[in-house]
């Protein structure tokens, strides 16, 4: 028996399925209607925390297995495994909050050569510049003239 | 001919044969680029045909389908790295037979076998989906939620030993798929007042979040790697050699139609796509050859089998999606989806209803492998190039498109947040071995599954009527095989109870729906399972005595 990644999966999944258990009865219950709309929601979540538990068992049966793929224990190494997802993430979350004031072009613009940059080293800054140019440019296009998509212009760029 | 007609000018209208072979194209590139899948490129499409009408839609996701399915060889033949999963076993002897000095005639055998496949499960399509809508007249409510749980079972159950991990995925994608306003009664779930949660998470969305985006955090999460291009090699002077390949396949015909009957039939299991099909198609014509020293080496029915069937998976996934609404795999849930952005629902009587776009999606799976042919020679110069891109260039474009593309649905920010959010879902069910497909039926078969079974309580609120009636009972017995299959698996040659008794007591449990159903040719089925079951049960226990004895 040993407690592993799996289990503090199996465990979160097990509070997740009872804190939507618990939200459940906060769905309103109407006096028309054969289902009520908490029915089918309640069933997934009471499969979904019996899977839970079983899963949660399972883990505890399970060897512990080292992935040799997995970072160590160091904060230094966690981060440098992790450290494209990371940005990627970090990034793409602050062009989404920039978004409304940025615009889809300018946004997109600089979020390419962004991430360009901080995936492919600072260094080729210029061939990131172009590129982001070239393909944020090109989907503009594509999607305001070829699609007629109406893409979002920025509060403060207006573009 | 007053349906063929309009669905045939429905396809050959050059803007649809402009976006057709553009689809193609970009099938065959993204194919080709180990890391990028096909769904993916499936997925990054929808957004495009939100403007086009259906049959325009649907034929260039179609292309782009076909054109993956394709283009997995490219890159298996000439470099050894399969392009997609589906073309795995191509490179066991694609891959040999380059590096002898052929690789003209091992692409010539892909591109063909390709062909072959693609052809042969369009006609079986076509012969097909009308018979199984047929008998999808039959279901009532009970039998459609039966076969909803049966589909995700199946699917889970495909996880392997993760199966566990497969059943959590299916049941978070059912519940992804009530967040928000309830469709029959309009009552908001799970929004904890949120205007963005009450509208519910865009399902197209949560697709290209899962699958798309995921995937490139995957391609992206080794620094080394994404700094690399996925090939240093410069140019490819490779003629393919048609007419050698199609003489090669004509004398191995028989290889030809087994390895696409196999992916045919891989293919209308839910969940089971091109991945398993090439395997299964390759290990079945090793074993029925006479001779098998060949194979590994470059054997050219080594590349006919897994070819034939990933492509013949196809017209397998699309005839349950076309006659029952229910898809056979990633992709067709994502046509699944272009349908239901059209308002179109797929089901029994969509091919009645709906016979116009119905025999354009016909039409276009025949023209896209038509095309296929015509462009894989062209596409090789241009598989070069894109595989000496950088992979974190490719991803960055990749990504900006989905982002534009998921905006461009609802001209809502809020999708790209969902796409955002899911995306990091999509790459920690990744990391952590949860399969991604069983998430993504729940997500798409989630409202259909609430309907039925709202209309079945409606309609009779006993619940014993889910494993009573003949059809929602043969659902129910194979979705609980399908359970069961992955212990199965494991416990295959260990002599034990349960790998006796499987397969005999699955054939003597479907005989009681058959039996059920009555008719005369359900009964003769019934009896032959009845039959055979009972006689695998005597013979596997009576062999054992008799060995014992002598």
């Amino acid at each position: 028996m040993a407690f592993n990644r799996d289990s503090i999966i199996a465990l979160i999944l097990i509070m997740a399925s009872g804190g939507l258990m618990l939200a459940s009865f906060e769905i309103r219950e109407p006096d028309y209607g054969v289902l009520s709309p908490a029915a089918w929601p309640r069933l997934i979540i009471v499969i979904l925390g019996i899977l839970s538990v079983l899963y949660f068992i399972q883990s505890l049966r399970m060897a512990k297995v080292k992935n040799l793929d997995t970072p160590s224990h160091s904060l230094v190494s966690f981060f440098s495994y992790w450290r494209n997802v990371f940005s990627v993430f970090i990034i793409f979350a602050v062009y989404l909050i920039l978004l409304p004031y940025l615009g889809m072009l300018i946004g997109n613009l600089v979020f390419s050569f962004v991430l360009l940059s901080v995936l492919g080293g600072w260094r080729s800054f210029l061939m990131h510049g172009l590129i982001a140019i070239g393909t944020s440019g090109g989907m503009w296009l594509l999607f305001t003239y070829a699609l007629e998509v109406f893409l979002p212009r920025g509060s403060l760029t207006g573009l | 001919m007053d349906i063929f007609i309009p669905a045939f000018l429905n396809i050959v209208d050059p803007s649809t044969l402009i976006f057709m072979t553009v689809g193609v194209g970009a099938g065959l590139m993204a194919g080709s680029i180990p890391g990028f899948t096909i769904a993916m490129a499936i997925v990054l499409t929808l957004p495009f045909t939100f403007s086009m009408p259906p049959a325009q839609g649907l034929a260039t996701m179609i292309s782009v389908l076909v054109g993956g399915l394709s283009g997995g060889l490219m890159s298996g033949i000439l470099t050894g790295i399969p392009g997609t999963p589906s073309s795995v076993a191509t490179t066991f002897d694609g891959f040999p037979m380059a590096r002898n000095g052929e690789p003209g005639l091992a692409l010539g055998i892909g591109v063909w076998s390709s062909f072959c496949g693609g052809i042969i499960s369009a006609v079986l399509l076509v012969l097909f989906a009308p018979q199984l809508a047929a008998v999808g007249l039959e279901f009532q409510p009970w039998d459609f939620f039966m076969l909803v749980m049966f589909a995700l079972t199946v699917t889970a159950s495909l996880a392997g030993s993760h199966l566990i991990k497969g059943l959590i995925a299916g049941a978070a994608g059912l519940l992804i798929r009530t967040v928000g306003e309830d469709d029959a009664v309009g009552v908001g779930r799970f929004d904890f007042g949120s205007d963005y949660l009450l509208t519910g998470f865009d399902f197209i969305a949560v697709l290209i979040g899962l699958f798309a985006f995921s995937q490139l955090l995957s391609d992206l999460r080794n620094p080394a790697s994404a700094r690399k291009a996925l090939s240093d090699q410069k140019q490819i002077f490779v003629k393919i050699e048609h007419r050698r390949a199609i003489m090669i396949l004509i004398k191995n015909w028989v290889v030809v139609i087994r390895s696409a009957l196999i992916g045919m039939f891989t293919g209308i299991l839910p969940g089971a796509g091109g991945s398993i099909a090439n395997i299964l198609a390759y290990d079945q014509t090793k074993k029925a050859v006479k001779d098998d020293s060949k194979f590994g080496k470059g054997d050219p029915r080594g590349i006919i089998a897994p070819e034939a069937s990933n492509n013949a998976v196809e017209g397998g996934a699309l005839t349950p999606l076309m006659a029952l609404g229910i898809p056979g795999d990633i992709s067709a849930a994502v046509m699944l989806g272009a349908l239901l952005m059209h308002d179109i629902v797929p089901g029994p009587t969509f091919i009645s209803d709906e016979p116009v776009l119905a025999s354009s999606i016909y039409i276009a799976f025949f023209l896209a492998n038509f095309i296929m042919i015509g462009m894989q020679s062209g596409m090789l110069r241009i598989f070069v190039l894109v595989t000496r891109i950088k992979t974190y260039v490719l991803a960055t474009g990749i990504l900006t498109f989905a982002t534009i593309g998921v905006f461009a649905l609802h001209n809502s920010v809020e999708d790209i947040w969902t796409l955002f959010f899911f995306g990091i879902l999509g790459f920690f069910m990744r990391q952590y071995g949860f399969p991604l497909a069983p998430m993504i039926l729940g997500v798409v078969l989630g409202d259909i599954a609430e309907l039925n079974l709202a209309r079945a309580l409606a309609i009779d609120p006993d619940p014993m009527l889910f494993i009573a009636r003949p059809w929602s009972l043969f659902f129910t017995i194979i979705a609980l095989f399908s359970i069961i299959f992955p212990i199965y698996q494991k416990q295959r040659g260990s002599g034990s109870l349960l790998e006796k008794l499987y397969s005999p007591l699955m054939l003597l449990g479907l005989s009681i729906p058959l039996f059920m159903m009555g008719g005369m040719f359900r009964t003769t089925l019934a009896t032959a399972a009845l039959v055979i079951g009972a006689y695998v049960i005597w013979r596997r226990f009576n062999g054992r005595r008799l060995k014992q004895r002598y």
